[in-house]
C-alpha cells in the first residue's frame, strides 16, 4: 500500500518526442505540439516502480528520478 | 573487416542470405545463435557482421547511439559508398544532435495525444476496405486491406491530395520491390537520370518521389495548409532548420516507412488470425483484448527485421570484444523470440501481458516514429473486425519477399467467415 512516492523529471537537451511516457503515464507527462519535447505536469510523483518503467522505457534515457519522496501514508 | 585476432568467435550459421526469408524466417538458425556463448561472428562478403540476436543485447545496442552509430556508416548490413551513403542520408541514419533536431520537426504530430485525433479518419478508411472486402467474398487481403489503409492514412497526414494517392500508393510499390532482390523499373523509368546506386533502394521511384515531395513543398509554399508538408515546409523558411536534402529525405521517409511496415504487419497479423481462430475468438468475445493483441500481432509480425550499427569506438558486448568500425547488426526478428525474454515465444496469445517487444526498434532513440499511429491502425481493424464477428480464413500459401530487412507479404489470399 505504501508505495514510496518519487518524483521524476525530463532531460529536454535528450528527449526525442518519442511519446512513451505520455503513453504509459499520461497523468505525468505531455509531449509538446511544436517542439516535440516532453515535460512533466502537475506533481511530477509516481509510485517507484511505475517510474522505473518510464525510466526503462524512455527511448532518449531523457526520464531521471530526481528526488525520493518520503513513503505516502 | 576480420574478426579480432585474440579470440576467435563463434560463427553464426547462414542468416543473411534472402532466399532464407521466403518460407519464413529462419527461426531455428536464430536460435542457434541465441544459444551461443557471447556475440557470433557471421561472414558477409568482404565485411562480416556481429549477430545480435539475444533481447537484452539488442537493447544494449539499441539504447547506446554514442557507442552504436547509425550515422557512420549504412543502417542495413550491406555496406554502400561513402558518396551513396551521402546521398541517401535519412532521418534513420543520423545520430544525435542531427537526430535530435530533424526527428523533432515531425514527432509532435505522431505523439500518442495528436495520433488519437486521426481515429475516425481511420475507422472510415478501414470501414470502406472491410466492407468491399466482405461484399466480395474475400480476395488479395494485401491488396484489399493491408495496402490500402496505413498508405491513405499518412497520405492524409502528409496532405497529399486524394487524388493523388493511386501514384505514390504505386511508387511506394515499386520502393518495397527495393527491398527485394527483384526491380522490374528500367533506370530511366519516372524520368530518373541520377544513378541508382545514389537513391534510396536503387530505385528510380525514389527519384519520382522526390519529385513529388518538392512540387508539394512549392505548392504549400503558396498556399499552406494544415498538414505536415506545410509544418516542413514553415521550418525550412524559419531560419534554416531543415535542409532541402532533409526536406526531401523525410517526405520519402514518411511516405514509405508510414506504408510499407503497417501493411507487414497487417498482413501477418491476419494470418495469424486465420492460424489461431481460438485466439480471435477471445478478442471477439472480450474488447479489452484489443490493446494487447494488437501489441501481440505486431510483435509476431515484425516488419522489420533488422536494422544496424556501426562501432564508433572499442567496445564490449556480451563479453565479445568489439572493434571500432565493425557492423553490429540487431536482428528484431529474433529479439522477438527470445526465449529469455518471453513465455513461450512461439505461442500467439492476445493475451501476452508485459510485452516489450522490439518490432518499432530495439528500445533507443531511433524508435520508430509512426508507432502510435501503427497501433491505431491495427486496433481499430482488429475493433471493426470484432465488432462483424468476422473471421478469417486462409486459402493457400501466401507469396512472400525474399528479403532479409523487411518481413514482406505480397499477397495472400483470405476469405471471409464465421467463427468455426
Amino acid at each position: 500500500m505504501s508505495a514510496d512516492l518519487v518524483r521524476v523529471a525530463v532531460d529536454s537537451e535528450r528527449c526525442i518526442g518519442g511519446g512513451q511516457c505520455e503513453m504509459l503515464e499520461p497523468e505525468v507527462f505531455l509531449v509538446d505540439d511544436d517542439e516535440a519535447i516532453s515535460s512533466v505536469i502537475g506533481s511530477g510523483e509516481l509510485p517507484r516502480d511505475r517510474a522505473d518503467v518510464v525510466v526503462h522505457r524512455c527511448p532518449g534515457a531523457a526520464i531521471s528520478i530526481v528526488e525520493p519522496q518520503r513513503p505516502s501514508e | 573487416m576480420s574478426p579480432p585476432a585474440a579470440s576467435t568467435p563463434t560463427l553464426a550459421p547462414e542468416i543473411a542470405d534472402p532466399r532464407l526469408y521466403l518460407d519464413s524466417i529462419p527461426h531455428e538458425r536464430f536460435a542457434q545463435i541465441r544459444a551461443m556463448p557471447g556475440l557470433a561472428w557471421h561472414p558477409y562478403g568482404d565485411r562480416g557482421f556481429w549477430a545480435v540476436t539475444r533481447h537484452a543485447d539488442v537493447r544494449a545496442v539499441s539504447r547506446n547511439p554514442r557507442v552504436f552509430s547509425s550515422a557512420i556508416g549504412h543502417t542495413n548490413l550491406w555496406d554502400l559508398e561513402a558518396d551513396a551513403l551521402e546521398a541517401r542520408r535519412s532521418l534513420i541514419d543520423t545520430d544525435a544532435p542531427d537526430h535530435t533536431r530533424l526527428r523533432r520537426m515531425v514527432a509532435g504530430a505522431f505523439t500518442p495525444k495528436n495520433i488519437r485525433r486521426w481515429e475516425d479518419a481511420v475507422r472510415e478508411i478501414t470501414v470502406e476496405l472491410l466492407d468491399e472486402f466482405l461484399a466480395q467474398g474475400g480476395g488479395d487481403w494485401v491488396e484489399m486491406v493491408a495496402a490500402p489503409l496505413p498508405i491513405r492514412v499518412i497520405l492524409s497526414m502528409l496532405g497529399v491530395p486524394v487524388a493523388d494517392g493511386g501514384y505514390l500508393v504505386e511508387l511506394s510499390n515499386y520502393l518495397v520491390e527495393g527491398t527485394s532482390d527483384t526491380q522490374s523499373l528500367p533506370p530511366d523509368a519516372f524520368g530518373n537520370t541520377t544513378e541508382l546506386r545514389l537513391l534510396p533502394f536503387n530505385s528510380p521511384a525514389s527519384h519520382a518521389l522526390f519529385e513529388y515531395g518538392d512540387e508539394m513543398r512549392s505548392k504549400r509554399r503558396a498556399e499552406p495548409c494544415d498538414d505536415l508538408v506545410t509544418h516542413l515546409v514553415k521550418a525550412e523558411a524559419e531560419g534554416g532548420r531543415i535542409s532541402r536534402h532533409e526536406y526531401r529525405h523525410l517526405f520519402h521517409l514518411l511516405v514509405f516507412a508510414g506504408n510499407e511496415t503497417t501493411r507487414t504487419a497487417i498482413s501477418h497479423g491476419a494470418m495469424a488470425l486465420a492460424a489461431h481462430p481460438d485466439q480471435w475468438q477471445r478478442v471477439v468475445d472480450d474488447p479489452g483484448l484489443v490493446e494487447p493483441a494488437t501489441e501481440e500481432i505486431i510483435r509476431w509480425a515484425t516488419p522489420v527485421l533488422h536494422m544496424r550499427r556501426t562501432a564508433a569506438v572499442d567496445c564490449e558486448l556480451a563479453g565479445t570484444p568489439i572493434a571500432a568500425g565493425d557492423k553490429v547488426v540487431m536482428w528484431y526478428a529474433s529479439a522477438n523470440r527470445d526465449e529469455a525474454a518471453y513465455t513461450d515465444p512461439f505461442r500467439f496469445d492476445v493475451g501476452r501481458g508485459d510485452n516489450e517487444h522490439f518490432a518499432f526498434g530495439g528500445g533507443g532513440p531511433h524508435l520508430c516514429l509512426g508507432a502510435f499511429l501503427a497501433r491505431l491502425e491495427v486496433s481499430v481493424l482488429l475493433q471493426e473486425m470484432a465488432a462483424r464477428r468476422m473471421f478469417l480464413e486462409q486459402r493457400g500459401e501466401p507469396v512472400r519477399m525474399a528479403s532479409n530487412f523487411v518481413h514482406g507479404v505480397l499477397s495472400v489470399d483470405m476469405a471471409p467467415g464465421g467463427a468455426p
